[in-house]
């Protein structure tokens, strides 16, 4: 009898203390955001879409081999000797570009967000980005194409499509 | 007719049940109210990690070890790159030791704080687990600060951390560690210490010590049965031998020991000694590299090595082979909820239904370190 009425006094007495710590908080201002309205401004490390500034690439595919999912397509074909080799910007060390870059496709549907390809590019060309809003509604849409370059007239045949 | 057996039923809770924490089935088997049986069936979040480890390079294997235990990735990242670092006798940077350890520990609140969150939404409370969430999203924005990812880090690379820590962490990491000790009264005040949550889990789901030893239980479901043991004590690793801090152990103080109230106070504490731990060090971390200078390719000498670690949910081990090649031979991940599921069957019956789901919040699983 005596441990009932212990157990109910109890039982009030935490419910109260509870609910007049939850009237405590209630007054605090909300600390949540109305999310399409009013966006968080992100820190500068973000790891959100990764962009390539092609004309710093020097095709070394050190971030196709980096990748665990494999997402990063680089196809490349070598320079003449005779033909004249550009450099990078002065940003990126200006380093001789040797190849030819006529694919540089990166795959976000397989894109894991590790941040594990920018890390070994020698010219820091490979970086991720704040964008994050960027669904599609085909699988092609994801697959984000930076070379610029074509192939050299009978050098190479593309690969085919798919 | 009288063949027909009337007095048991058989119930599927999950997969897709919100009590289950993720994608787990329990067969149950009911006789009234009161459970008689308990059949787990896992699997439902398997991804081959083990399989995918063999095919990409030991640094590729990181971002597969993130989504194993995807509430506690951080600490994931910590016990693997030790691993690596053992088999290749890697020596760490002292800077990049206190960043792992600060963010290792700053993890274990976070997971601590959705597990007690959570646990509370399984007993019938909305409040608390607001409240964590709260407090967990200003650990998730330190992260984000750090390394650029709010949920799947990334961060431990092999021989130190991806990047330093930025200007001012120190201080934003020091503030929430003022901020968050008075938070976790507040959470005993709602939570830990109201009548109706402790006479709705003292003496629910009682996991005898012998039991848990049996049955591999490590981490805080063991803590709480009454054994005090703690792998960043017992068998120290990293730089946890210059820090001070308890390992809180239940006591039976509501109910028996080994309940889930237990398991659940075990939970809070440790939130409180890790900070501890943080305040520590924060406030004696040195200058210096956070990376330790290293090959390209990262080729292991033959042989295994198995390394384990006190991960938020217990004892978190991995077992690589080298061949001797870029890429392991093996890697196998001993994950501390795996047998956490397989104590179910044994705790469970005899309980009412209502009970199962505190049991089943109790333990704190995360379905992707069952499944792996």
């Amino acid at each position: 009898m005596r441990a009932s009425v212990h157990q109910v006094t109890q039982t009030f007495s935490t419910i109260f203390k509870g609910m007049m710590m939850t009237l405590k908080i209630a007054m605090q201002p909300k600390c949540t955001l109305e999310y399409p309205d009013v966006k968080k401004s992100l820190p500068e490390r973000t790891r959100g879409r990764l962009f390539n500034v092609i004309e710093d690439c020097i095709g070394c595919l050190l971030c196709a081999k980096a990748c665990p999912t494999d997402c990063i397509r680089i196809d490349i074909v070598k320079r003449e000797k005779d033909e004249p080799t550009p450099r990078t910007s002065v940003e990126s060390g200006e380093k001789p570009i040797r190849f030819w870059i006529p694919q540089f496709d990166i795959d976000f549907n397989l894109c894991c967000w590790c941040g594990l390809c920018t890390d070994p590019c020698p010219t820091h060309c490979l970086t991720m980005t704040k964008e994050y809003e960027f669904s599609a509604f085909k699988k092609e849409d994801l697959v984000y194409h930076f070379a610029k370059d074509s192939y050299p007239i009978q050098k190479k045949t593309p690969p085919p499509t798919n | 007719m009288s063949a027909l057996k009337t007095e048991e039923l058989i119930i599927n809770m999950g997969p897709q049940h919100p009590s289950t924490h993720g994608v787990l089935r329990l067969e149950v088997t009911t006789d009234g109210e009161v459970i008689s049986f308990v059949r787990t069936h896992i699997g439902y979040l398997h991804r081959c990690f083990e399989k995918h480890a063999e095919n990409v390079d030991y640094m590729g294997v990181m971002p597969f070890v993130d989504r194993m235990d995807y509430v506690a990735s951080m600490y994931n990242d910590f016990i693997y790159a030790m691993a690596v670092e053992k088999l290749m006798e890697i020596q760490v940077p002292e800077r990049a030791q206190y960043i792992r350890v600060i963010m290792g520990e700053l993890q274990r609140i976070a997971s601590h704080l959705l597990a007690v969150g959570t646990y509370g939404l399984d007993v019938g409370t909305f409040t608390p687990f607001m409240w964590c969430f709260r407090d967990r999203e200003k650990i998730l924005d330190i992260f984000e600060m750090v390394c650029g990812a709010r949920l799947l880090y990334n961060y431990m690379y092999i021989g130190g951390v991806s990047k330093d820590l930025t200007i001012g962490m120190i201080e934003k990491i020091k503030e929430f560690c003022d901020y968050l000790g008075p938070k976790i009264d507040e959470l005993d005040t709602v939570l830990t210490y109201n009548q109706i949550f402790i006479d709705r889990t003292a003496n629910v789901g009682v996991i005898p010590l012998d039991t848990a030893v049996q049955y591999a239980l490590t981490g805080p479901n063991l803590r709480g049965s009454g054994k005090k043991w703690d792998l960043r004590k017992d068998e120290t690793y990293s730089i946890y031998d210059r820090f001070e801090f308890d390992v809180p152990v239940g006591t039976g103080v509501q109910g028996s020991v080994g309940d889930c109230w237990d398991r659940y106070w075990v939970r809070v504490q440790e939130m409180r000694e890790s900070l501890k731990i943080i305040k520590q060090a924060v406030n004696s971390i040195p200058e210096g590299i956070f990376r330790a200078d290293l090959p390209r390719v990262l080729k292991p000498p033959v042989g295994e090595v198995y390394v384990r670690g006190e991960a938020p949910r217990g004892e978190l081990g991995f077992y690589i082979i080298s061949d001797g090649s870029p890429k392991p031979f093996r890697v196998k991940g001993r994950s501390p909820c795996f047998s956490a599921v397989s104590v179910l069957s044994e705790i469970i019956p005899g309980n009412p239904m209502a009970d199962a789901v505190a049991i089943l919040g109790s333990i704190d699983i995360v379905l992707g370190e069952v499944d792996r």
